[in-house]
């Protein structure tokens, strides 16, 4: 089961890895960030990452702080 | 069993906790990862000295864990020069490089820039090319494409007011002592990859004592453009490497007598 | 070494910082200063050190403030009209603390001027021609043995506060040839592996920079660059007196003028007329506690320059208000004579001195 892990407090909600995600499993979250905007969360209830890393490549906040890889 | 493998994790050469004071979805953020990853891969923190110069670019020190030391605006190359000629004057040879925005390389530091690459200074410059002064708001640069709008250029850049904007890799590219000269971009997970590639190679080029190299980093500056950070990806993708080609202009291993 | 030599100015610079341990010079050509240049250009790849003729005189200003950042001893030469090109970087070192060696070889202005000798830039140098709360030590040779001698301490004193030094002379001095000698360098090293870049390794990472968004970290470090200057008022200040203790009158100049003002005060003294010389070496930190004294014993002051009257400034604010102070200068080039002086002086003194 991979998983990302993202630091909420250094999103800035521009939702780069939300439009890369090849399995949009990161959304939109009901806390907001610094920015006021919804920031994001990651959701994998069918085990689907692919810790593919692209979200945290995309990422220009060190938002995602880890991509693992089970 | 399971076993588990970090495939991304934030590089060791950005300091602890940084947060950085970008806009959101500013691609300095992703250029910032993208050196620290390949200063990590050529184990280049600890002998590495990097210049900052003004504009966004300057809080490269509150980011990057290496000694830093920040330029008058423009004068980031003159400043390395100075760096690494007196290490080298010291017997000991150091990493250096500038880190810089298209205003600092182009504008006002042309001639410092364009000299570095002519002396063929063993450096490597970066030069973030957003196509604005972004921290005073988002006026119009060098850089600026025609047609553009920004707050010095209300009605879009125009040939008769404004004149036209300086392709930057390209006239690197024409200098003797450049060893590399490349326009990368980062509006997707292709030209990240391209990207963080370029800049390793433009960083062992100075290792191996080649000269001069330089990426120029097509990046977007979603604010000023008054645009959303997936839609400033967009118009990076289909307005602006019109003007400014996603290529390789120099490079002394492939094409020698350029 | 240690031989006397017949030395020309600008060489005898060049060769004391070699001497001196300069590792680093960046230059641009203009005159009267170009000679340190070429002298360098021969001298420095010989013996594998940095030199850049730079592409301006910003490019070798901001090359200096890259190299002084590796703790190298870095000399910086040029004149005037160029050296007004230097300020902003100029303002960055002494924000940044670095230790930089500006010679500035004075030429007439304002303006591009011309070539004639000129102490028009006193101002400049002393007051400061970059933006901002700093002060740059100032040093202003009269001979070419000073020139050799305040080469070595600007070195000196530039690593030992981590401020810029101007060693200010004017063309003439540049251009003369007179014997000196150049001794080996008489002052310690100074321990700056504190703060040098080169490489975070088995350290924390270090930045120099001026850029301060915090405004009480901006005060702070404000506040504790003027406890430096402080320090180097206290114990740097430096001068020359000549037959002061007496004097009716003394006269105050710098550099070459001295030269000549020197000369004038023989002159009276053998008429039997007590004339004094006061001459700063140090421009900043400026002698004011010291004239201020001499103002208790003598009530009349003749400040004597190569310009309209910039060292007067400090002259008069040295001076306490029952006390005469007259100017007697010439902006450029073919500079006050011994003789008009010496017919200027006897106009200001005339009402005291009968037998003129």
């Amino acid at each position: 089961m991979s998983y990302i892990t993202i630091d909420k407090t250094k999103c800035k909600s521009c939702y780069l890895c939300a439009d890369v995600c090849p399995k949009a499993l990161i959304k939109k979250d009901g806390d907001t960030g610094k920015t006021g905007q919804a920031t994001v969360r990651f959701e994998d209830k069918n085990n689907e990452c692919l810790a593919c890393a692209q979200c945290a490549m995309v990422c220009p906040d060190l938002a995602i702080v880890s991509v693992i890889k089970e | 069993m399971q076993t588990s493998e970090i495939k991304y994790t934030v590089p060791k050469s950005i300091k602890k906790d940084t947060v950085f004071t970008f806009c959101p979805g500013c691609d300095h953020g992703v250029a910032l990862r993208l050196v620290a990853e390949v200063l990590d891969e050529l184990n280049l923190r600890e002998k590495s000295v990097a210049i900052a110069s003004s504009g966004c670019s300057v809080l490269l020190y509150d980011f990057l864990d290496v000694d830093c030391i920040e330029s008058p605006h423009g004068r980031a190359c003159a400043v390395a020069t100075g760096v690494k000629r007196a290490h080298k004057a010291n017997g000991s040879d150091k990493f250096v490089f500038t880190y810089q925005g298209d205003g600092d390389f182009a504008s006002i530091g042309l001639g410092e820039s364009l000299h570095s690459a002519l002396r063929g200074e063993n450096i490597t410059a970066i030069c973030i090319n957003n196509t604005n002064y972004g921290m005073t708001g988002g006026q119009m640069g060098p850089t600026s494409a025609m047609g553009q709008i920004t707050t010095t250029s209300p009605t879009g850049r125009n040939k008769e007011y404004h004149g036209f904007p300086i392709k930057t890799a390209e006239h690197i590219a024409l200098c003797d002592g450049v060893s590399y000269s490349a326009r990368v971009a980062l509006y997707d997970i292709k030209n990240i990859i391209n990207a963080k590639k370029t800049i390793k190679k433009a960083f062992e080029y100075q290792l191996e004592g080649l000269g001069f190299s330089f990426i120029e980093i097509l990046s977007s500056c979603p604010t000023n453009w008054k645009l959303s950070p997936s839609e400033a990806h967009k118009k990076i993708e289909n307005e602006l490497t019109k003007t400014y080609p996603i290529k390789v202009f120099k490079d002394i291993k492939e094409t020698p007598n350029v | 070494m240690s031989e006397k030599e017949l030395l020309k100015g600008n060489i005898a610079i060049a060769r004391s910082a070699l001497a001196a341990g300069c590792s680093c010079y960046f230059g641009y050509p203009i005159t009267p200063q170009t000679e340190i240049g070429e002298f360098l250009s021969y001298e420095m790849p010989k013996r594998k050190l940095a030199y850049v003729c730079a592409e301006s005189e910003i490019g070798a200003i901001n090359m200096a403030l890259g190299a002084s950042a590796t703790g190298a001893k870095v000399m910086v030469s040029s004149s005037s009209c160029a050296v007004s090109l230097m300020q902003e970087a100029l303002s960055y070192i002494a924000s940044d603390e670095l230790p930089v060696v500006l010679v500035n070889v004075m030429r007439a202005g304002p303006g591009q001027g011309h070539i004639y000798p000129s102490q028009g830039d006193y101002n400049q140098a002393v007051i400061g021609g970059g933006n901002g709360d700093y002060k740059t030590i100032v040093l202003a040779p009269s001979s070419v043995q000073e020139c050799v001698d305040m080469t070595f301490r600007a070195f000196y004193l530039s690593q030992k506060y981590r401020n810029p030094v101007i060693l200010l002379l004017d063309g003439m001095l540049g251009q003369m040839a007179e014997p000196a000698i150049i001794k080996d360098n008489p002052y310690p090293e100074t321990d700056n592996s504190s703060w040098v870049l080169n490489g975070a390794n088995q350290r924390p990472a270090r930045e120099i920079r001026s850029l301060e968004p915090n405004q009480n970290k901006l005060i702070r470090h404000i506040y504790e660059m003027n406890k430096k200057y402080k320090a180097l008022e206290a114990n740097e200040t430096d001068w020359e007196e000549y037959q002061t203790q007496d004097a009716d009158f003394i006269l105050t100049a710098f550099g070459t003028m001295a030269r000549s003002a020197k000369a004038v005060c023989n002159y009276y003294r053998e008429k039997g007329i007590k004339c004094g010389l006061f001459r700063p070496k140090t421009l900043y930190p400026f002698p004011f506690e010291r004239l201020r004294e001499l103002t208790k014993t003598t009530k009349k002051f003749i400040d004597i320059e190569m310009n309209m009257g910039q060292m007067l400034r400090d002259v008069r604010l040295s001076i306490l208000s029952n006390v005469q102070i007259s100017f007697i200068g010439k902006p450029v080039g073919d500079w006050l004579s011994e003789s008009e002086m010496i017919g200027a002086i006897d106009n200001i003194i005339k009402d005291c001195y009968a037998n003129i």
